[in-house]
């Protein structure tokens, strides 16, 4: 997959503000350093509360660091001062969250617009690209739905789409499959895999799951407990198009699991 | 498979017909507070309690000479300008002061002390500076309407959910489109809680200020009906009082209605049923 380097992350360290009644500020990312190729899909696991919201919020310059160094295409990007953050990198990185983010008041082909709206781009192309994602994805029939009107499933498919709709060259997902049923994350990352195989964006997934970071991944880092730094990376050289619902079952899979597990604690 | 689970609307027939039994009660509640009032009108006299009857007669009385129209437009008038006047700055100023925290934290306590001031209690004063003409009547209202609808707007905006904002600036938004997307969208539920509020308020404080001084105005009736112990008069009045009222929120509630079509139903489902 390799090309030029895309994003750069060197020795970035987080902690968070002294409070009362709290430890003093502890760390909760520390010296994390790494590099992610232009259109390859990165995986990070980690177990939970070490920090991978955290990492992503630096990354998609909505949250501040506390030391390191953050590369875009070999810019450098100044993440230690809210006031110069630039939330997205001037629409360079998405960011597909944990919770779906849908704006309530705005239907299913409305939410999947707002990107663009926002961006001044709204024209017939981009309709066009919007409506051909939302077919992609099923939600055909559902475009004037609101999203209280929704399943769970199809809500994380429209905020997955609505990123996709302006196309960055950056995409961060943070476990935006986490809270669905075992059958519709299946179909969900599937339908990721496929939109991602058409244009190769680059990607740094972030999950708890390792059968699902070994799924998806091109390669896998593994995050310590808190503070957060990078304990294990793992090509990963199954095979693409890769079936979702028999990975497991591939020969290079059990190896692979028994690797990364070691290292999640 | 569609999924409409809040939408899903029991059917169709079900849902008339329990629209029609709430009717049918609401009759039965009003039919029951008539008879109540014909029974102490009764027991009273109409000197003291002027009957349903009596009132009904002098109403189409008033409304076809005219003189009932006429004095309950001044007062619409008087509660619509001032409600116009009060709830504009009240909507925009804590959309202003969103970004200013400072200020806000400033303002708060003097906020916080005109919503509670007794603010009735200012019409002699308003009467006194303005004339005893509308403009005393309109800034009464005016007032009494901007606070009740400042602290609803200011709700709204505080409810704001941080998480659709930053969304919003990843994807590109600046702060005139989140403004505009995001938190106005996201107030207007409480912007209209407020507005429904203040709704008899702003009929209230233009009566009040009538009844005080004033030669015209659904006020004016009363206080010009008392004093020639004319209850039925009085009754009259307030009855077309309560009828703008009504009018005023069943319009405010068809806005709405349009403006919230987003919102998940069950709550209107579950007050009719």
């Amino acid at each position: 997959m390799g090309g030029e380097p895309m994003l750069e992350v060197r020795s970035l360290s987080k902690r968070f503000a002294e409070r009362a009644g709290r430890d003093p500020a502890s760390w909760v990312i520390k010296d994390l350093s790494f590099v992610v190729d232009e259109g390859e899909f990165l995986t990070i696991v980690g177990p939970s509360g070490s920090g991978k919201t955290t990492l992503l919020n630096m990354l998609a310059q909505i949250d501040t660091a506390s030391g390191g160094e953050l590369r875009f295409q070999s810019q450098a990007a100044r993440i230690d001062d809210p006031k110069s953050l630039k939330p997205g990198l001037s629409c360079n990185i998405g960011y597909v969250t944990q919770e779906d983010n849908l704006l309530p008041w705005r239907t299913t082909l409305q939410n999947v617009l707002f990107p663009l709206v926002v961006q001044r781009r709204l024209d017939a192309e981009a309709r066009a690209r919007a409506e051909s994602l939302i077919r992609a994805v099923g939600l055909a029939g559902f475009e004037n739905y609101y999203p209280h009107e929704l399943s769970g499933g199809m809500r994380k498919r429209a905020s997955l789409i609505r990123t996709l709709v302006y196309d960055p060259p950056v995409i961060l997902m943070d476990e935006p499959f986490g809270a669905l049923d075992a059958q519709t994350r299946a179909q969900l990352q599937d339908d990721l895999l496929r939109l991602w195989s058409l244009g190769r964006k680059t990607i740094v997934f972030v999950t708890h799951d390792i059968v699902e970071a070994i799924a998806l991944g091109d390669r896998t880092l593994v995050l310590s407990r808190s503070p957060a730094s990078i304990v294990g990376e793992h090509a990963n050289t199954i095979p693409r198009p890769r079936d979702i619902r028999d990975i497991m079952t591939h020969p290079q899979f059990a190896a692979l699991y028994q690797r990364i597990r070691g290292q999640v604690q | 498979m569609p999924q409409r689970t809040h939408n899903s609307p029991s059917p169709r027939p079900a849902r008339i017909g329990a629209w029609l039994s709430a009717r049918g009660d609401q009759v039965l509640v009003l039919v029951l507070l008539l008879a109540i009032w014909q029974g102490l009108s009764l027991a009273f006299g109409t000197y003291w309690i002027g009957s349903p009857w009596g009132v009904a007669a002098r109403l189409a009385g008033g409304v076809a000479s005219g003189e009932i129209l006429r004095h309950a437009s001044y007062t619409l008038f008087e509660a619509a300008a001032g409600f116009v006047i009060g709830a504009l700055p009240a909507v925009a100023l804590p959309f202003a002061l969103r970004r200013r925290p400072i200020l806000t934290a400033i303002l708060d306590p003097f906020m916080m002390g005109g919503y509670g001031a007794p603010k009735l209690a200012l019409a002699p004063l308003f009467i006194l500076w303005f004339g005893i003409g509308m403009q005393s009547k309109i800034a009464l209202v005016a007032i009494t309407i901007f606070f009740i609808v400042y602290f609803s707007a200011q709700a709204g905006v505080r409810s704001l959910d941080p998480g659709l904002v930053q969304m919003a600036q990843v994807m590109g938004a600046n702060e005139r489109d989140v403004a505009r997307h995001i938190v106005l969208p996201g107030a207007v539920p409480y912007i209209f809680t407020g507005l429904r509020i203040a709704l008899p308020y702003s009929i209230g404080g233009a009566v009040i200020a009538e009844l005080i001084s004033a030669n015209r105005g659904l006020g004016y009736l009363i206080q010009l009906a008392a004093m020639n112990f004319d209850t039925t008069g009085v009754f009259a009045a307030l009855t077309v009082t309560t009828c703008i009222v009504f009018s005023g929120n069943w319009a405010l509630n068809a806005v709405d209605r349009r403006l919230l079509r987003w919102r998940p139903r069950d709550l209107d489902i579950q007050a009719v049923s």
